[in-house]
């Protein structure tokens, strides 16, 4: 181990045996749910030791807590779109549904498909939702959105330039 | 927080750039083939090229991965439910400077509401100036008390109010996204949903106004409404038992099974689906609403319904035979 390590390990076990109780409590406040709770101060634990910045935070409540945000954010994000995806099965035929494997890997793919499309404006995203997941044609599309159809193939070309650049980890 | 990416060459990025715009043209539904061929000649004039055509690919095969109707409409709902739900739980103070784009409403200010409930919860709140509150599950509320006003404003979910005598006269408000709802010296429940607010009077009367609308009406004891932004629905007479969450329990008469459950479904988490077919079967009965899966087994024993749970967070009630 070296030093670096070992300097980082006893940082962030201080870190923890200071404020993750503290942490708890935060969180709990937040979510209605214990267990929730727990998960997220493990994975903001996680987070801090993959960003190697344990020895040289100052104000730790105030970091753990934005980096403990960002998950609560995405947990959300979850929660949401799962309960759109039931929302969109329970619409369909039991016999159409799909398996529970499936029904997870959609999920995921959806979550991952969500987050890149999120930081778009309303019009980029619509336009490549309306092509890309309910088949319209450039001139429907164009019609629907009331905008022209060079606006229509710009906004189809941005949405997957941005795609692209976030899945390579560039935005 | 974590290391320099690796940036792209100039070249790369213009790769990218020209990819995704392709992928526009190919995708219009109108392509023809000589726009295919142009295509082809572009792919093979440069490796560059190929690797940025590689990466589009790798977008269009997730979208393909899902079934295109139900992703649509997953996606169209997850931002406008995701607000919903950040309402719900309204607590992340500070979310906005996280950068979260989308997140924009105008109830940013009920991230410091100052009470609020988890799934299952009820609280009981005693305001400045002896009013009594019990917020019910899932409920937020912020209480903004000055010299001209006692404001309380309801975020989501549902509140009882109890309001007692103000020394300074000041009067007694609830907003709503949809309107403002002022007491009359009273006991009532204000309800907020998505697309309606409902407002029902147990004593005395309120005054409902409606936000973009002129229009004021003055609401009786055992009397119920709806309104949304612009218009206030008819009154109609309050079922007794209009009030009976705040001991608890459910108490349902001859109420349709769909309306109990999304009822029910306040106090739970989760999805709670209804079959249509059964939707409207009257049920009468007293549901507790502290244990929600006593308040299922309830119907399930006594109603002949059938409950099956794929998870925790997904139960369906059906017709008895399959």
């Amino acid at each position: 181990m070296s030093a670096d390590d070992f300097a980082l390990r006893s940082a962030v076990h201080d870190l923890y045996s200071s404020h993750s109780g503290w942490l708890r409590g935060w969180l709990r406040k937040r979510l209605d749910n214990h267990s929730d709770a727990a998960d997220l101060v493990q994975d903001t634990f996680v987070r801090v030791i993959k960003a190697r910045q344990a020895t040289d935070i100052r104000q730790p409540r105030q970091y753990l807590s934005t980096v403990a945000k960002g998950l609560v954010i995405d947990l959300f994000r979850r929660r949401a779109l799962e309960h759109s995806y039931l929302e969109a099965l329970a619409a369909m035929p039991e016999d159409n549904w799909p398996s529970q494997e499936t029904q997870a890997i959609v999920l995921e793919t959806l979550m991952e498909i969500d987050r890149m499309l999120d930081s778009l404006g309303d019009k980029v995203r619509q336009t490549f939702i309306l092509s890309q997941f309910e088949g319209l044609s450039y001139p429907k599309i164009a019609e629907r959105q009331g905008i022209s159809l060079r606006t229509v193939n710009n906004h189809m070309a941005k949405a997957m330039e941005h795609c692209v650049l976030i899945r390579m980890g560039l935005l | 927080m974590s290391a320099a990416r690796p940036a792209l060459a100039p070249a790369e990025r213009e790769a990218l750039r020209s990819a995704a715009q392709w992928y526009a043209r190919l995708s219009s539904g109108i392509d023809t083939e000589s726009e295919r061929r142009d295509w082809e000649r572009w792919h093979n004039a440069d490796p560059l090229h190929r690797q940025a055509w590689q990466q589009v690919e790798s977008v269009r095969l997730m979208v393909e991965g899902v079934p295109g109707n139900v992703a649509a409409s997953a996606l169209h709902h997850s931002r406008e439910s995701r607000r919903r739900v950040l309402r719900q739980l309204l607590v992340l103070a500070g979310v906005g400077t996280l950068g979260w784009s989308g997140w924009n409403s105008q109830w940013r200010s009920a991230l410091m509401a100052s009470h609020h409930t988890a799934v299952g919860e009820q609280r009981r709140v005693t305001l400045a100036d002896g009013s009594q509150l019990l917020l019910d599950s899932q409920s937020a509320l912020d209480v903004r008390f000055d010299a001209e006003q006692r404001l309380l404003r309801l975020l989501s979910g549902r509140v009882l109010v109890e309001t007692a005598v103000d020394g300074l006269a000041r009067p007694f408000l609830v907003e709503v996204p949809q309107g403002q709802v002022r007491a009359l010296g009273t006991r009532f429940t204000v309800q907020t949903e998505a697309q309606f607010c409902e407002v029902a009077v147990l004593e005395k009367a309120v005054e409902v106004r409606p936000a973009a609308s002129a229009q004021v009406l003055r609401l009786e004891a055992g009397q119920q409404l709806r309104f949304d932004r612009t218009r206030l629905g008819e009154p109609w007479t309050s079922d007794p038992s209009v009030a009976s969450w705040r001991s608890g329990s459910l108490i349902a008469i001859q109420r349709p099974l769909g309306d109990l459950l999304d009822e029910l479904a306040r106090y739970r988490h989760g999805w709670l689906r209804c079959d249509p077919s059964i939707a409207g079967l009257k049920i009468s009965g007293a549901f507790p609403l502290d244990n929600t899966d006593r308040a299922l087994a309830a119907l399930e024993s006594g109603f002949g319904l059938r409950i099956v749970r794929r998870t925790d967070y997904w139960v369906s009630v059906l017709p008895a035979q399959a």
